[in-house]
Formats: structure tokens, sequence, C-alpha cells
């Protein structure tokens, strides 16, 4: 729909997706199933049967999909990318994209294969990511994504940090070493876990002659999904590179099996998050990750998030990322303060390493006895504020105060002193305030008397 | 003792909720309180384990006391319009005190089910682009429901911002 004080705009035609998607969705729902059915169908039904009903399903899976296929469009009308799509249930999807948080590229291995690419588009208020438009071209992608970005940029207009001038080359910002990455992720328990589990598998088998190859198939792929994870993040990580392009954007790509390409407007990032992992600290690395507010929260599996921001670097390439991300943010000279020597009561071991701090542009926490972490949110993405106090905390004239950020991630000043917390809530009230009015001078109005919020304006 | 709740106390000014919500949280309590009853009573007729009794025993203390907290709970439920955001406090055991300012408002629901219908009583929720955003003021009045919604979509809007 035009909005009405435009002239039509010459309506463009609903495109297809590539001809070759229902294919490689046919493919992905094979794996789909052969991963459903499991060794323990394979040894019950024989080789043949199994193949058989794998063939069977696959072949209906590409029917469908092609259905799909020649059901699914897309179109730009306006400030909004139109889908239609479904099989039985035909649905029209418009999406606004002034809610636009940020736009992926991902590229499976059949994907790489064919040329292909997924486009996917976080948009703010979807539980899971919206419009995975599934495959197009790479060249079609690409140039879909930059046509929706500079859309999105329009609408953000008003907003200062959103110049949009695509004229302007790449700048890189980083690179991974991947050696450095192999390494962090060898730091890991999964890893020191792997030779114990190797070692199991091959006592089980030799001590019991009664294990099948089904009982060892079962065990290995079971072990797999725990133990494999430092392998699957070294493949999703595998030569993770950094840029800003000419807007002013991230992007960021990644992958060996799966390529993602990732751009991500500065304004989008709601929260940083700085891990110190225990086993890292002989090397001092940390590894940093930023939340948008597509994303849906942590119960989806975090491998299949887009969130990284840093896989794996040392303090000064931490504090420089951080810095450009949120300018203003010096991970150095965060000033966090300690919660009272009575939080001792409810964390024994942790309250030394608990603080929570007002920085210039960010609300920061940080906590962690053994993996240290550190959560940054940016005053002007704060959503609301909440204090809570415990029984116990009431006992111990303690609370915690919560700052929420849009994608269902809250940060935490755990048991912070009564009278902290109210200062605290307030100053966030009001820090959250003046960096959401345009004009960034009044930033240093913020003064620490309690009584700013109430002078009339 | 809710004074220590209390941020600001001069400069806030907390409207309680209608003491009508205590007789519709009390009526819905009853509710769901004989239907366990029955469910107990006709577990006890029909197997007559001493567990059962015990049940109706713990089932009629645990109401009793629920509902002498749901009077002093409807009395710490508080809200406050300031000039730029609303507060929101509730809670006797866990405390809790909400900060929404106007400008990150996505929506406002206004809602009113079926016991606090014949009350004539409605529950106004704020919502943000966080879930984790708690501002739910219930037991208002339709009037000052409709003016709490209309002041609040007007404040919105008069500061609507993306994200």
């Amino acid at each position: 729909m035009t909005p009405p004080g435009l002239p039509p705009a010459a309506e463009e035609p609903r495109r297809r997706l590539h001809p070759l998607s229902p294919l490689l969705h046919g493919f992905k729902t094979l794996a789909v199933i052969v991963a459903a059915l499991s060794w323990q169908t394979l040894s019950q039904v024989g080789l043949e049967r199994f193949a058989l009903v794998v063939a069977v399903v696959t072949v209906g899976a590409v029917v469908f999909s092609v259905i799909g296929w020649l059901n699914t469009g897309y179109h730009v009308v306006g400030k909004e990318l139109r889908i239609q799509d479904g099989l039985l249930w035909q649905r029209n999807r418009a999406i606004p994209l002034e809610r636009l948080q940020a736009v992926e590229l991902r590229r499976p291995l059949l994907a790489q294969l064919t040329g292909l690419a997924e486009l996917r588009l976080e948009v703010v208020g979807g539980s899971k990511t919206e419009a995975p438009l599934a495959y197009l071209t790479v060249r079609d992608a690409a140039a879909l994504r930059e046509r929706l970005l500079a859309l999105a940029g329009q609408a953000a207009a008003d907003d200062p940090a959103a110049p949009s001038s695509p004229a302007v080359p790449e700048q890189a910002l980083l690179r991974v070493a991947n050696r450095d990455l192999l390494i962090s992720q060898l730091l890991t328990p999964q890893a020191f876990f792997l030779p114990v589990g190797v070692a199991f598998v091959i006592t089980q088998t030799v001590l019991e002659a009664t294990w099948s190859f089904v009982g060892i198939a079962s065990t290995v792929t079971a072990m797999a999904g725990v133990l494999l994870q430092p392998v699957r993040r070294v493949l999703q990580d595998w030569d993770f590179r950094l840029a800003r392009d000419g807007g002013g954007r991230l992007v960021v790509r990644y992958g060996l099996l799966e390529t993602r390409s990732q751009v991500v407007p500065l304004h989008r990032v709601q929260s940083v998050r700085v891990t110190w992992p225990l086993l890292w600290r002989g090397m001092r690395w940390l590894h940093l990750r930023l939340d948008i507010a597509g994303y849906a929260g942590p119960q989806n599996g975090a491998d299949k998030r887009s969130d990284r921001l840093l896989p794996v670097g040392d303090n000064d390439t931490g504090r420089a990322l951080v810095w450009d991300v949120l300018p203003g943010a010096d991970l150095a000279a965060l000033p966090t303060s300690p919660p009272p020597a009575r939080a001792r009561w409810l964390h024994p071991f942790a309250v030394r390493r608990l603080g929570a701090g007002l920085g210039p542009e960010v609300f920061v926490v940080r906590w962690g006895l053994l993996t240290r972490e550190l959560h940054l949110v940016p005053y002007a993405r704060l959503q609301s504020v909440r204090v809570v106090q415990g029984p116990v905390q009431r006992v111990l004239r303690l609370a915690t105060v919560y700052g929420d950020a849009a994608g269902g991630r809250s940060i935490a000043a755990r048991d912070r002193d009564l009278g902290e917390a109210w200062l605290l809530a307030q100053q966030l009230a009001v820090r959250a305030r003046l960096a959401r009015t345009p004009e960034p001078l009044t930033r240093n109005v913020v003064a620490d008397s309690p009584d700013v919020a109430h002078t009339p304006e | 003792m809710p004074s220590a709740l209390e941020p600001w106390p001069d400069a806030v000014h907390w409207r309680p909720v209608s003491a009508k919500l205590i007789t519709v949280e009390l009526l819905a309590r009853a509710v769901s309180f004989v239907v366990m009853l029955i469910v107990l009573i006709g577990g006890w007729a029909l197997q007559g384990h001493w567990l059962w009794p015990t049940g109706i025993a713990v089932l009629v203390v645990f109401t009793v006391w629920r509902s002498v907290v749901t009077v002093r709970a409807v009395r710490a439920w508080g809200y406050a319009e300031r000039d730029h955001d609303l507060l929101v406090r509730h809670g006797l055991l866990v405390r809790k005190l909400s900060i929404v300012p106007y400008a990150r408002m996505q929506y406002v629901d206004v809602t009113a089910g079926p016991i606090e219908r014949v009350f004539g009583l409605a529950t106004v929720q704020l919502h943000t682009a966080a879930a984790a955003s708690d501002a739910r003021v219930p037991g208002l009045p339709p009037a000052e429901a409709a003016r709490l919604r209309d002041r609040l979509t007007a404040l919105g809007e008069d500061r609507a911002e993306g994200l």
C-alpha cells in the first residue's frame, strides 16, 4: 500500500526466489529426516527399507518445496518488504523497514556450491528471524540487502547515527587469526573432556563384546553433540572479519562451511557482552558478543544466533572494538563499584567480583568468579528500569536494579545498597531520557543529585 | 515499612489501585479453592487415604494465608505518572518497582476478566520492546483505566521514537 500522500510509485512486480531453492530445501529436509530416524531405526528396518523411506520422503519434500516455491514471492513496496508464502495457508507479510535491526546473508555449504545465498532479516518484535528469503543468487541477495538497509536508513533519517552514503568503500576493522581461534577452542572444557570421552568409548568397545555397531554409533553421535561444540565454533567462526561499510554500519563475516555476513547498523546494538573465560586467562583473551533486538532470547540455541562481535581477542583489541561499537565506552576505564560487604551473605565467594557502575554513555555490570563477564548497555537503548527487593535482601537492606534492553535481555546490578539502588534507578531513568533526546549537549546536565528528575521543565 | 520502598517520597504522588480489587482477588481465589476442595474431597471419598484430609488442611491454611496477604498486597500496588515515565510498584514478599519511560511504549493493553468486569475494574498494561518490562496496573475503575490509557497513548505519540 502506498502512503496516500505520495504518487503511486511504479509497483514493482513480485519476484520469485531462485528456481534451485526447492531442491536445496529438499536436501535440508533430507538431513533432518535422517537425523530424526536415527541409528536405532536403521538397525531395525535394514538398509534397503531405510533408503526407500528416505527416498520417498525426500521426493515428497521436494514436491512440497516446489509448490511452496511457486507460491512464494517478495517485493518492496514503499518502505515495506512484502513477502508472500505458504503452502496451504497463504500468508502475506509486510515488514516495515524502519523496524529492521540487522540483515544477514547466510550461505550454507550447498548454497555455496550452487552460488546461492539466504537473506535473513531481523525485525524488532519478532520472536524469530523474520522472513528468511532462501534462496537468492548472491548478487541479488547483496543488492536487496543494500536496498533494504538504505530504505531502513532513510526511515530513520532523523537519527543522526545513520548517515547513508553507500559510495564510500568498506574499511576493514580487524581480522581474527585462525590460529588464535583454534587455540581458543582447544582451551575449552569440552576440548579437555574429549580424550576422556574417546577413552570411554574405546574401553566400552574393548571390554564389552555385546556392544553392537549401533550402540557405538549412537554413543558417538550423542557425545558429538556436546563434545564437538568447539569444533563447530571453529567452523562457524573461521576467518572472522569485521569491517565498517560506507554508511558507518558494522559488517561481520565468518564461517567455513556456512558463511555468514551480517550488516548491523551501529545504533541497533542493544548491548555488548564481554566474557573472560577461566581457561583463556593465561592468554589474556576475551570474547565479545552483541545483542540486537530482533534475535530471540537465549533459549534458541546459542550456536544458531549470529551475535559474535569478536570470537577471541586480546584486551587491547576488545577495548578498541568496544569503543568502535559503543563510542564513549572504554573497556579499561569503566567505573564499577562492588556491592556493600554485607552482600557477602548472598554471594559468599563472588561478592568481590560483582560490580555495577554508570559509565559516560553506558550502564555497566560485571560478575563471575571463574568466568568473568561484563555487560554494557548504552543508556539510549534502555527500555525500562526496575528495582526488585526480595525478602532476604530486605533484611540486609539490599536491592537489585535491572535495566531492560529490547529483545528480552536484562542487565542486573545485583544486591546494591538500598539507597544506592534508588540512586542508580533514578540516574538510569534520567540518563536514558537524556541519551534519547537528539541534542547531546544536555548530557552534561546529568548531575548526581537525585532531585534532578523532578525539576519542572 | 512501606516508606522504604518509596523512592523520592516527597516528589512522587502514588495512586492506589481500587480496594475492590481485594474482592476480585478473593473471589478468584475462592473459585480455585472450591475447585481444588471438590477434587480433594472426591479423592478422599473414593480412596480414604490419610493424605487426602492432610491435603485439605494444607489447602485451607494456604488459602487463608494467601487471602490475608492479598489484602495487604493490593494495598501495596501503586502507580505514579511522572513527567517522563510511569512508575509502578507492587509485591510484598518480593518488592518491585518499575520505571517505564513513555517514549519507550510500544502499545497499551486494557483487559478486564469476567470477575473484574462484574466489579467494574480493568487492568492497564504498558508494553515496551523489552519483554522484561513489567508495568501492569490492575484494579482500575473503567474511567481511570481509559484516562490512563489515553494519557499514555498521547504521551507515547508525543515522544514516539524507534529503538
